[in-house]
């Protein structure tokens, strides 16, 4: 994450919590897997579609990206994996979908596949395989 | 019999309603450093979602007036207005008016104070832009 204001106590905006990038166009699901995440510890940037997602990736850099595959606009889920696999190889990405074979998922680049419909806990457990379970 | 004054219960959830990924995140993120809880919309059609829904707890919105969807900021507001009386709602044009208001829900909020002051997050706003611009 990139440099944050500082509290008059000089405590860092962000903090040092690892940052995540969720991308969900359904508004009650990335609002609970957000919480969720933000509950585990995590500091959370969410984005409606992809579109906002390069937009936050222009600027800020995230230890991980969790992404929805069906998405209105021009870009989807297996679109912005195809841009982050290019632009930042080894930025770790977990698809989430209802229709794709994980398979394919994970041939495409993604790190980690989780299924719809899913546990939250099943997501941050991905999410600790991932980034450790170290905050 | 007492005249004891019983304040108020203080806001402790709001619903940001914010087009603009970057100044939504940051402002959510300033909210939920004073103790609030923060909901993020990035239209009004999302907003709408989160208002009908029975399980979300809100009591102010703060809603950007150029924020997409179906209806408007103002529009939002209005439906609010008649519909929601209850709710606070504060419009904001741009992210310096934003971070004031945030500020000053800061002050009237869980932890009645501002952990910075609200020059700082749009300094921060306005580096992240630049940078997602160069």
């Amino acid at each position: 994450m990139s440099p944050s204001p500082k509290s008059p106590g000089g405590q860092d905006f962000a903090a040092l919590r690892k940052c995540i990038l969720v991308v969900e166009d359904e508004f009650l699901i990335r609002f609970m897997l957000s919480d969720e995440l933000r509950d585990a510890g995590y500091q959370v940037i969410e984005a409606c579609d992809a579109t906002e997602a390069v937009s936050v990736l222009k600027t800020v850099q995230p230890d991980l990206i969790i992404s929805d595959v069906r998405m209105p606009g021009p870009l989807d889920g297996m679109g912005l994996l195809a841009l982050v696999r290019e632009t930042t190889p080894a930025l770790p990405v977990i698809i989430i979908s209802g229709h794709l074979h994980p398979a394919q998922a994970l041939i495409e680049g993604a790190t980690q596949f989780v299924a719809k419909p899913y546990l939250m806990e099943a997501v941050v457990d991905a999410v600790q395989k991932v980034l450790g379970k170290t905050l | 019999m007492t005249t004891d004054h019983i304040p108020e219960p203080s806001p402790s959830s709001i619903l940001i309603v914010d087009g603009d990924i970057i100044s939504r995140h940051v402002i959510a993120d300033y909210l939920r450093h004073c103790a609030y809880a923060v909901v993020e919309a990035a239209n009004t059609d999302e907003a709408f979602v989160a208002l009908r829904e029975p399980t979300l707890t809100i009591d102010v919105i703060l809603c950007d007036v150029s924020a997409l969807g179906s209806r408007n900021g103002f529009e939002l507001a209005s439906w609010v207005r008649s519909n929601r009386p209850e709710l606070e709602v504060r419009l904001a044009a741009g992210a310096e008016v934003a971070a004031q208001t945030a500020a000053e829900l800061c002050e009237s909020g869980p932890h009645l104070a501002r952990p910075y002051e609200p020059e700082a997050v749009v300094d921060y706003i306005k580096r992240l832009r630049a940078s997602r611009l160069s």
